[in-house]
């Protein structure tokens, strides 16, 4: 991309997809609240702009789904419309599709499961998980860092907490893997999106069932108590008991293997973490989380006129911040395109802010810790063991498709 | 006499989430920055304010009791 063409309006081009960083810091720096034709959005790219709209949610407001009767982009087979107006009711259901009054009262109800202190207890079974995969792992030689340990660590996590029995994992990962059709682009995208909706309602309902009458200390527990005060409807509790299963764990999926792609590319960062990776984990993972952030952008509806800079957001109009941008604003962080893992502070807004701020972001800060530790502790000479790698084609979630890698 | 506490907190670390204050929303309230400061430490139990101070997704809410300087959170 040279830097004197127009910017182009097609977010979902290769270009764009492989390198999120030129594409979103280029409209940073020249038109921070950019009108995309196109797409017919707003993208707001700046660190502060994205800090003061996450904490003006009555101005925008999250209800995406039921608020935006605009038809789905990029645009799908005509003859799935029926099926778009399933996903719109599935996802508006999810607590995170919500404004206030509605978001705090749902989000109390879980709330409470997630705090730093209760997250903290999980460390030792995180560590335990990390542990007996990287034991596979260095029996066989080499690994798919996705494959073999992203993607299954978070499962086996969340699945715990669910009380999801051992065997259905792999089933739930298979759910997971259409879930995320909601972020990308394919024309034909609805079929599996909404194949993974319908499966992951019918897995987990008697899950419910149960809950309701005979109450655990798991999470879908809490969503049942929540049905029992008059809360969540049914569906309701459905819905979110997949929405925290999948956002549980692809954006843990995307932390892990961003972050690990990042230790490699930056092999004097390496080093510093193997010199005391227990003191270095910590402000690592943060450094991970601003430095290649698992989630690119999120969606917002203006719900009035709203002026931002020299603009004009129209009520209805629909915007999306990126984070991927503002977490390397130059007017936020010193050195934004360095990967330091001594960081501080290091105010990244990789799980938003706000209201909305990720409710699950302690459990991905632990894991990602563990993680970033035991690699470090295991495996000091990492190299990646291939010549390219691919992205899905989403603007939501910055997700490799797989990291083969090898450490000797 | 309830016990007097020092409560604050740090606006390094604040993402303004809130929830503290729909805990506890005599004690915490709001800054034009949309993050959290301590309007009145008195203002709610304090098993209240160590509740808002556990819910705090970022674990930016300190609490102290205010005469022996003892740390009841975190």
């Amino acid at each position: 991309m040279t830097m004197d063409a127009p910017i182009q309006d097609d977010m979902f081009t290769a270009d764009v997809i492989a390198d999120p960083y030129a594409y979103y810091g280029r409209l940073r720096e020249e038109d921070p609240v950019h009108w995309n034709e196109k797409y017919e959005l707003w993208v707001i790219t700046r660190h502060d702009d994205l800090v003061w709209l996450t904490r003006h949610h009555e101005l925008f407001s999250s209800a995406v789904f039921k608020n935006d009767p605009r038809p789905a982009y990029p645009a799908i087979d005509e003859s799935d419309l029926g099926l778009y107006e399933y996903v719109k009711n599935y996802q508006g259901s999810q607590f995170i599709q919500h404004d206030r009054p509605e978001h705090l009262e749902m989000r109390r109800v879980m709330h409470g499961y997630f705090t730093p202190k209760s997250m903290e207890a999980w460390r030792p079974f995180v560590q335990a998980a990390v542990k007996e995969l990287l034991d596979a792992a260095e029996e066989k030689g080499s690994m798919d860092v996705m494959r073999d340990l992203a993607t299954p660590l978070p499962v086996l996590v969340i699945a715990e907490m669910m009380g999801v029995p051992r065997e259905d994992r792999p089933y739930i990962r298979e759910l997971a893997e259409k879930l995320l059709y909601i972020g990308r682009g394919e024309y034909d995208r609805m079929k599996p999106l909404t194949e993974g909706m319908r499966g992951m309602i019918e897995y987990v309902s008697p899950l419910v069932d149960r809950r309701i009458v005979d109450p655990g200390d798991d999470f879908i527990s809490v969503l049942a108590r929540g049905e029992k005060q008059g809360i969540f409807t049914r569906h309701e509790v459905l819905v979110n008991t997949s929405l925290l299963l999948l956002a549980g764990h692809e954006t843990t999926i995307n932390l892990l293997c961003n972050g690990t792609l990042s230790f490699i590319h930056h092999p004097d960062q390496w080093a510093l973490l193997k010199q005391d990776p227990a003191r270095h984990a910590k402000r690592a993972t943060e450094e991970c989380l601003r430095y290649d952030s698992p989630v690119v952008s999120i969606q917002r509806i203006a719900a009035q006129d709203v002026e931002l800079r020299d603009k004009v957001l129209r009520k209805g109009d629909r915007l999306r911040w990126f984070i991927s941008s503002a977490n390397r604003d130059p007017e936020a962080f010193t050195n934004p395109t360095t990967f330091d893992i001594t960081r501080h502070p290091n105010p990244h807004v990789a799980f938003g802010s706000g209201t909305h701020h990720c409710l699950g972001a302690t459990l991905a800060r632990v894991e990602g810790q563990e993680v970033f530790k035991a690699l470090a502790e295991r495996f000091p000479g990492l190299q990646v063991e291939a010549d390219g790698l691919d992205y899905q084609p989403s603007i939501t979630f910055r997700s490799l498709k797989s990291l083969p890698i090898t450490w000797h | 006499m309830a016990r007097k506490l020092r409560v604050w907190v740090d606006q390094q670390t604040c993402v303004g989430n809130a929830m503290c204050e729909a805990i506890a929303p005599k004690v915490f309230r709001l800054n034009d920055n949309r993050q959290s400061e301590v309007a009145d430490p008195a203002g709610d139990s304090v098993e209240k304010i160590l509740e808002a101070a556990e819910n705090c997704p970022v674990s930016a809410i300190f609490v102290e009791d205010a005469e022996t300087g003892e740390r009841l959170f975190p």
